[in-house]
């Protein structure tokens, strides 16, 4: 499912990220991610996402290989993953409801067809209630399961998760992994970057440990 | 009653089928539904920014109004200066002393030139009348002993074999007869009037370039100004898997309406000038004994004014989304 060979990845501004990783996550797998601040969790993430290109090696997501694809295909292998971030990226002149809708009007869907799957998805997170609400109303365990509902109201084989509660307390923090167990045992792939030791450990899923490049 | 749990069982499956079915769309039915929501989110962003959606309406309106305007003067100057409309006819003034009956039978011999249609004789006592009757000098001219007008032939060229050469040549061979004084071609001025229009035209051009131009600058930095508001929406959508051309749609959709509306209102603007004018032109005619009616744009014209606004707004609004998706790259 995604398989990196030796891949490496260094900035221009000389910062090497990445040096020689080889990973494999199968298909359906929930897997840990952790390191120290600047070990590459996040641009592991982003290179998965498509949002970065690899220096050096081989990155295979689901039989594509990352690193060859062109400007135009981009934006159709970003629609085959979901990303969560820290900070969500929620817009704040809209709706709960119109920022899941986001992925689904970029897809071109008809709008019977958004109602029911953002219907379906905020269903998933518990946020129904909230459709019509500002996101900036929100705590901030709403705001990351409206941009969980996000990632996820497309369908994805593929979820990848940035420090996703890294503003949250113990039980909240525990609430979001639990809710990417519930979408891991629905098939989807799902990788967390997260340095909550306590709770990865609490989780019981494969943790990738990455070291901070020296050189 | 033994049936109807059976019916649902078998139903089931097909129903919980259907559920799951995610739904498939043509290439056409994807852009169609991507083009139908860039104009209602264009139309809705207009909407609800009422005064910036103003001023730049104003702005695009004004500068298109100037050409359309300068336009639509240089037409109505034309239609003085139009051959079909207005025959160009020659005055030849005969000498003081030449009798009625040498006036006529020049008028005849004038009439069997190729390059003459007619030959109208003004006899000098019909031209007191009327130069009393419109100059308001009649007791004036009273008090004159003797008539100081000459008889006059007021002659008409045939329009379809005549060019500037040929009427130069015809007013050439009237002035050669000996009983003729002077002779006034009304087709002077008009050929000067001409010279000032081909000026005024070229003149129109160059404007019509240069405030198109900044109508392109205009709906440009409007749409440049709503992009960099939108600036964290279009990482988000770019993350998200939007195409550059989804991305693109709603700038180009917004960059229409300022055109096209801005269109409208430069027609409304222009059709009230000309309100505005049609009383004072009519009295200014009204004073040269002449009938002349101020035209406004025609449909046609009005028709291209849209068009051509449209395109600028959607080439001003282009040309500053592409060059924001040149320069950007996701920053999250």
């Amino acid at each position: 499912m995604i398989e990196f060979k030796q891949i490496s990845k260094k900035y221009p501004t000389g910062q090497l990220a990445l040096y020689n990783v080889n990973l494999t996550l199968q298909k359906g797998e929930m897997a840990f991610l952790t390191g120290h601040s600047g070990a590459g969790k996040s641009t592991l993430l982003r290179l998965i996402a498509g949002l970065e290109q690899p220096s050096d090696g081989t990155l295979m997501i689901e039989k594509t290989d990352v690193g060859k694809l062109k400007t135009k295909q981009i934006p159709l292998y970003r629609r085959r993953i979901g990303m969560i971030f820290q900070d969500h990226h929620l817009l704040a002149d809209r709706s709960v409801f119109d920022n899941v809708a986001l992925p689904l009007r970029i897809t071109g869907l008809h709008h019977r067809d958004i109602r029911r799957r953002v219907h379906a998805a905020l269903d998933k997170v518990s946020l129904l209630n909230k459709e019509k609400q500002n996101p900036m109303m929100l705590s901030a365990g709403e705001k990351q399961r409206v941009g969980i509902a996000r990632a996820v109201v497309n369908k994805p084989k593929i979820i990848l998760a940035d420090e996703p509660t890294g503003n949250l307390d113990p039980e909240l923090a525990q609430d979001i992994m639990y809710t990417f167990k519930q979408f891991n045992d629905l098939g989807a792939t799902i990788l967390v970057a997260s340095h909550d030791h306590h709770l990865i450990e609490h989780m019981r899923k494969r943790i990738i440990v990455l070291q901070k490049v020296n050189v | 009653m033994a049936r109807r749990p059976r019916a649902r069982k078998r139903n089931a499956p097909r129903a919980k089928k259907r559920r799951n079915r995610s739904p498939h769309y043509s290439p056409f039915s994807t852009w169609w539904n991507q083009v139908n929501a860039a104009i209602s989110f264009s139309l809705r962003r207009l909407w609800y920014n009422p005064i910036s959606t103003w001023i730049t309406l104003a702005a695009i309106a004004i500068a298109l109004s100037l050409p359309a305007a300068l336009h639509l003067m240089v037409k109505n100057m034309q239609t003085l200066t139009d051959d079909n409309q207005q025959i160009p006819t020659i005055s030849v003034f005969l000498k003081q002393h030449i009798s009625t009956d040498q006036a006529k039978d020049r008028g005849e011999l004038i009439s069997e030139l190729s390059e003459v249609v007619t030959v109208l004789f003004v006899s000098k006592e019909n031209a007191l009348n009327k130069f009393k009757r419109l100059s308001g000098f009649a007791e004036t001219l009273e008090t004159l002993e003797e008539n100081p007008l000459p008889h006059a032939l007021v002659v008409t060229p045939n329009l379809r074999i005549m060019n500037d050469t040929k009427l130069t040549n015809l007013i050439r061979t009237l002035k050669s007869y000996p009983e003729v004084d002077a002779v006034q071609s009304d087709n002077e001025w008009m050929q000067r009037l001409r010279a000032i229009m081909d000026i005024a035209e070229r003149v129109i051009l160059v404007v019509s370039v240069l405030l198109a131009l900044t109508v392109l600058l205009v709906v440009g930095n409007t749409i440049r100004l709503d992009i960099e508001n939108r600036k964290e929406e279009i990482d988000v959508a770019r993350f998200i898997g939007a195409t550059r051309s989804y991305i693109r749609q709603p700038f180009i959709f917004g960059g229409l309406w300022y055109g096209f509306f801005g269109g409208i209102l430069s027609l409304v603007i222009v059709h009230f000038s000309i309100f505005f004018l049609i009383a004072p032109t009519n009295r200014l005619s009204t004073l040269y004994g002449t009938q002349f009616n101020i035209s406004g744009l025609d449909f046609s014209t009005s028709f291209y004014i849209l068009i051509a606004s449209g395109l600028l707004g959607i080439v001003g609004a282009w040309i500053a989304v592409t060059s924001h998706l040149r320069r950007r790259e996701i920053t999250f």
